[in-house]
């Protein structure tokens, strides 16, 4: 089954917020206050040696999504043909249950439309052959995505040549995400393990 | 004060009188209705990098930005300050048609007036303090973000007559760098906002071993050009230093970082040409034949001792330096480039008939050697270990590449710290080689200094008018740009010596964020006649103005820009209200002096006599049609291609072209007056007696010659230098960017201002601590000028005893007493007094010292959460 995901490489990226933020806003019509993805600023160490890198974390593509688990009306599902999680916005009736779900605070609710709202990693895009607007904006070239089950994908090329260096977010949900990560230059500190 | 108003006839008006809000009701007026998308290709001006966009056009409106991957520089990317183009395009508090103040000043009462009706208020002000207090009383600004037409203030400004224009970026920023780079060099400096150090964006090809950053945060201040081009070479194994105060993003990426306490850079500078020389590591062939430090320098005179001619009088050009010869033991004339028969050292000094000559490598040598590891170390607050790392990780493999910011643009060692910093390449000979910043690329020759199409026209302003250019006798390397010095203008209102300054022309984001000491200046507003304010929105400044003048949008603008081996169009892609290209409001304001008797005026529409300073124009295409005949091409042309490429870029990346063979057969050089790198540079004293080369007639000299190699000057308020201020406030101020604004931009974009609402103040962790401040509380913070509030971060990214925070402004209160700019502005804390820098005269924007304490409350009215930016929304898809 073909799983698309998103995967970053945190060495590149600068924390800027341009792609993954502002140009996603822009493409997507996020209203104010809301994002699809969120940039954690990890930080480690005393000054002057400390350290620091960004992780943009969007939604995980998850094999077994919590969201669409507990949806109650279907509304949230997790397509067979791309993996990607999508939420049919006419069947949800804004229970945010899913957001409650979600280990990675990946979604948002729609307050003027009263529906939820997540990455689709751009599928009107991807339609159209397009790149994700993340992806093609990212000034810092950190954004990537594709089929991770596709041994022959860009993705799993970059990840298999970076081997060693490669995290996912936390699972103590289980919900086994699908979203990569490449550190090679710092220590790898999941923002949501406690 | 006059009360100017009375004598203008209104008739046929809207009675539209009120805030600026008041004309959000109207709607585009250039509407395609066809309905197709169109994708127009131009280039962004939300900061002072152009990147590449491809603009989608909808029934006349921008829908949506692209990057343009063909741009060499951006390839394909955009920042969140170009992706908010079209926000700023459509925002609903745009400045929309010409006002004219009609309450008291600052009481934000306007009356809508035709841009005819304007120009009458504007011409005929012009012309009465000009035939009252003289032309020099009037002076111009721009600056602020991008300002696409720069000359275009120079321009007006000698062409009216008045020696006074001043841009923060002379004094303040960039020109150190330009000058300095131009008087020791004559090729291209190394500013990576600035777009300059071009071979660093072929990263493919690109073999710099390790890239020094120094005093730039590209990830922040040009993220989409530089910041990208820097992570590229780093992903492709370029290693990095970063010499800045504050843990930016590139500096948490670099292999080494040093945190310099701010304003001691020049020591390090120094520090580093001293361990370069005592440990031999200087390109030795290069130093010596392609830069002047073997010359004997004269030590009562200062100059380069030079040989006589057959009348007696000291050469000139490159013929005709003394060196002195060990095999013969004796003073020898050189011939230009080289005398292979002749034994030279770069370092000496010789005692010829009683008289002691020292090479500029001698002098250089003593003058760097107190700068040792640890004394620099004691200096700069860095450990010694950690310069010498630094130093090794720069040394170790050419070639290697210095890359200059602002950050010393904004002390009064500014020109120093510009000249040492290109001394350390030269030394190293990382010069015009595959990767190093320093290059001296061809350029399309169709703009003036690569930068703009509108000629300067100095030598149209009248000779009696040059002394009277304010700060302009002290710090005459302000006339490689025909400025005057901010402080020197603020200096004259307030005192009116030697005269009164009385009209102010500005086209800036808002001078009142941006200026040091705001206090000081808004008495000196005060003081002024009649103030024009000329912009994309209203911005605090607008609020003092008398007559304000809606300027477009980079979407609404024309320009040729010149990116890499490319000429390209930034092109009108839609146009909103009444909204002029300010290179045609100057040309206006031109034109109605002239009708109104301005002799100069007249004249500047006259072909012939403009020469190649070209006569005004109605329109910028009809200049631009000009000045694109080399290339044989009009403007509509032009636009339609959307770039020109004016030379292959394997031809136009030129290296090492000192080594070219000139039209005499001889070695091409260096582009300075001895075809060598002048390391010592005694033209800088030729500079301070006469303002040779800048200036077109000889000037009164300054007070006292400027110093022909770098020297390091301790910040005036600081720890060392002032331990009774540093016991009240003890801590060192520093600024720099976020990736979400450039200068006093965008604070008016909802999306911008969510991510980033209000100003931080970074504390270092355990200070903050001792100091009883948790992060995310508000706080004040006071210098000797004022104080200011900002929202506290305690963080291991800054060091104990510095502080950063980057200049804000609020045009949600823009209508209320402060006007925006006193709640949280970071340059009301900023010095405006001296000492100056000697050259050009920069004053102290960073590297003093302030005291941060708890404050009960955030500033009163200012918006924190993004719903309070709703407001800002245009109508529709944006």
């Amino acid at each position: 089954m073909k799983q698309f995901a998103i995967v970053i490489d945190l060495d590149r990226c600068i924390g800027c917020r341009a792609g993954c933020q502002v140009a996603c806003k822009m493409e997507n019509d996020i209203g104010l206050g809301k994002s699809r993805s969120v940039l954690h600023t990890i930080t480690y160490g005393k000054y002057p040696d400390q350290h620091m890198y960004y992780i943009p974390v969007m939604c995980q593509q998850c094999e077994d999504p919590a969201c669409v688990n507990v949806c109650p009306t279907g509304a949230c599902y997790k397509s067979d043909e791309d993996g990607v999680v999508y939420i049919d916005k006419e069947a949800c009736i804004g229970c945010q249950s899913c957001r409650k779900a979600c280990p990675y605070d990946a979604e948002n609710f729609n307050k003027e439309l009263r529906v939820m709202d997540k990455c689709i990693i751009c599928s009107h895009l991807r339609e159209k052959d397009e790149k994700p607007a993340c992806v093609s904006l990212c000034p810092g070239n950190a954004i990537y995505f594709g089929d991770v089950n596709d041994p022959e994908s860009e993705v799993s090329k970059l990840l298999a040549a970076n081997e060693g260096h490669v995290y996912s977010l936390n699972n103590d949900a289980g919900t086994n995400p699908s979203g990569r990560f490449i550190l090679r230059k710092d220590e790898w500190i999941d923002p949501f393990k406690k | 004060m006059e009360n100017i108003f009375e004598k203008i006839n209104i008739t046929n008006l809207q009675d539209a009188i009120g805030d600026w809000t008041a004309f959000s009701a109207c709607e585009p007026y250039e509407v395609d209705l066809d309905g197709e998308e169109q994708i127009i290709t131009t280039c962004c001006r939300a900061c002072i990098a152009n990147c590449g966009v491809k603009a989608h056009v909808k029934n006349g409106r921008v829908i949506k930005l692209e990057g343009n991957p063909d741009d060499p520089m951006s390839q394909g990317k955009l920042c969140s300050k170009g992706l908010s183009g079209i926000a700023a395009l459509y925002h609903p508090n745009r400045n929309k048609y010409p006002l004219i103040r009609v309450g008291e000043r600052g009481s934000g009462k306007w009356r809508r007036i035709s841009w005819d009706q304007a120009m009458d208020v504007i011409g005929n002000k012009l012309m009465q303090v000009r035939k009252d207090y003289g032309a020099e009383t009037v002076f111009c600004t721009t600056g602020g973000g991008g300002n696409p037409a720069i000359w275009s203030i120079s321009r007006f400004a000698n062409i009216f007559g008045t020696p006074n224009w001043f841009e923060p970026g002379c004094a303040q920023c960039y020109l150190p760098r330009v000058s300095a780079c131009n008087m020791i060099y004559g090729g291209q400096d190394t500013s990576i906002a600035d777009s300059k150090a071009k071979d660093l964006y072929d990263a493919d090809n690109c073999p710099t071993k390790t890239l020094v950053l120094w005093g730039t945060d590209p990830s922040n201040s040009c993220t989409a050009s530089g910041g990208r081009m820097v992570n590229e070479l780093r992903a492709r194994g370029t290693k990095t230093v970063v010499i800045d105060p504050r843990f930016t993003p590139d500096a948490a990426k670099a292999d080494v970082w040093l945190p310099i306490r701010p304003g001691t850079d020049v020591a390090l500078m120094l520090c580093w040409m001293n361990y370069i020389i005592e440990n031999k590591k200087y390109d030795a062939e290069f130093v010596l034949k392609w830069t002047n430090l073997p010359y004997l320098v004269d030590l009562d005179t200062k100059y380069c001792l030079r040989a006589k001619d057959a009348d007696g009088n000291e050469k000139t050009g490159p013929d005709g330096f003394m060196v002195f010869d060990k095999k013969t033991n004796s003073i020898q004339e050189l011939s230009y480039p080289w005398d292979d028969s002749l034994d030279v050292d770069i370092f000496g000094e010789y005692e010829i008939d009683g008289k002691l000559y020292k090479t500029a490598g001698q002098i250089l040598k003593e003058r760097v050697a107190e700068f040792t590891l640890e004394r620099t170390g004691e200096i700069c607050c860095l450990e010694p270990e950690r310069i010498k790392k630094a130093l090794d990780l720069y040394l170790a493999e050419k070639p290697s590449a210095i890359c200059l910011g602002v950050a010393t643009d904004q002390t009064p060692n500014s020109f120093q710290a510009a000249h040492a910093a290109d001394m350390i390449d030269m030394l190293v000979g990382n010069i015009e080689k595959p990767g190093t910043s320093l290059q001296n690329f061809p350029t399309s020759a169709v703009l003036h200094g690569a930068t703009n199409p509108v000629p300067m026209a100095p030598t149209k302003l009248p000779p009696e008018q040059l002394p009277k250019r304010l700060g302009g006798v002290e710090h005459k390397g302000l006339g490689m740009w025909h400025a005057g010095q901010p402080a020197a203008v603020l200096d004259a209102i307030l005192t009116g010596k030697p005269y009164k300054p009385r009209v102010w022309i500005d086209r800036s984001g808002n001078k009142m964020a941006v200026l040091g000491d705001g206090n000081k200046w808004e008495k000196a507003i005060h003081e002024l006649d009649f103030i024009i304010h000329m912009y994309m929105y209203p911005t605090s400044f607008s609020a003092y103005a008398d007559v304000l003048l809606p300027i477009t949008e980079w979407l609404e603008t024309n320009l040729i820009v010149e990116i890499c081996n490319t000429l390209v169009a930034r092109q009108r892609v839609a146009h909103v209200w009444e909204t002029k290209d300010e290179t045609v409001v100057w040309s206006n304001m031109a034109k109605k002096c002239a009708q109104l008797g301005h002799e100069g005026c007249q004249k500047a529409f006259d072909a012939e006599y403009m020469g190649s300073d070209l006569p005004y124009w109605e329109d910028e295409t009809e200049l631009f049609d000009t000045v694109l005949k080399p290339i044989n091409m009009n403007w509509e042309e032009f636009t339609k291609a959307g770039y020109y490429e004016f030379m292959p870029k394997d031809e136009w990346k030129t290296y090492d072209t000192y080594m070219q063979t000139g039209n005499d057969g001889k070695l091409k050089g260096f582009n300075t007056p001895s075809k060598k790198l002048e390391l010592y540079c005694d033209r800088l004293i030729t500079l301070a007696r006469t303002g040779k080369p800048y200036l077109p007639f000889p000037m009164p000299p300054a007070s006292k010659d400027y110093d022909p190699l770098p020297y390091y000057m301790e910040p005036f308020e600081g720890p060392v230098n002032d331990v009774e201020t540093t016991k009240e406030y003890p801590l060192t101020m520093t600024n720099g960017r976020v990736p979400f604004f450039h200068h006093s931009t965008l604070r008016n974009i909802p999306r911008l201002r969510e991510m980033y609402p209000v100003p931080e103040i970074w504390i270092n962790t355990d200070k903050a601590a001792e100091l009883g401040i948790e992060s995310g509380k508000w706080v004040w913070v006071e210098s000797k000028r004022g104080k200011v509030r900002a929202k506290a971060v305690a963080t291991e990214n800054i060091g104990p005893n510095t502080v950063w925070m980057e200049r804000f402004w609020f045009p949600e209160t823009l209508n209320t007493e402060t006007h925006g700019w006193k709640e949280s502005n970071v340059s009301v804390l900023a010095k405006s007094e001296g000492p100056y820098n000697d050259i050009l005269g920069t004053y102290t924007l960073r590297a003093y010292q302030v005291k941060v304490y708890n404050a009960d409350s955030a500033p009163e009215g200012i918006w924190t959460e993004p719903a309070d930016f709703k407001k800002w929304l245009p109508g529709g898809k944006f």
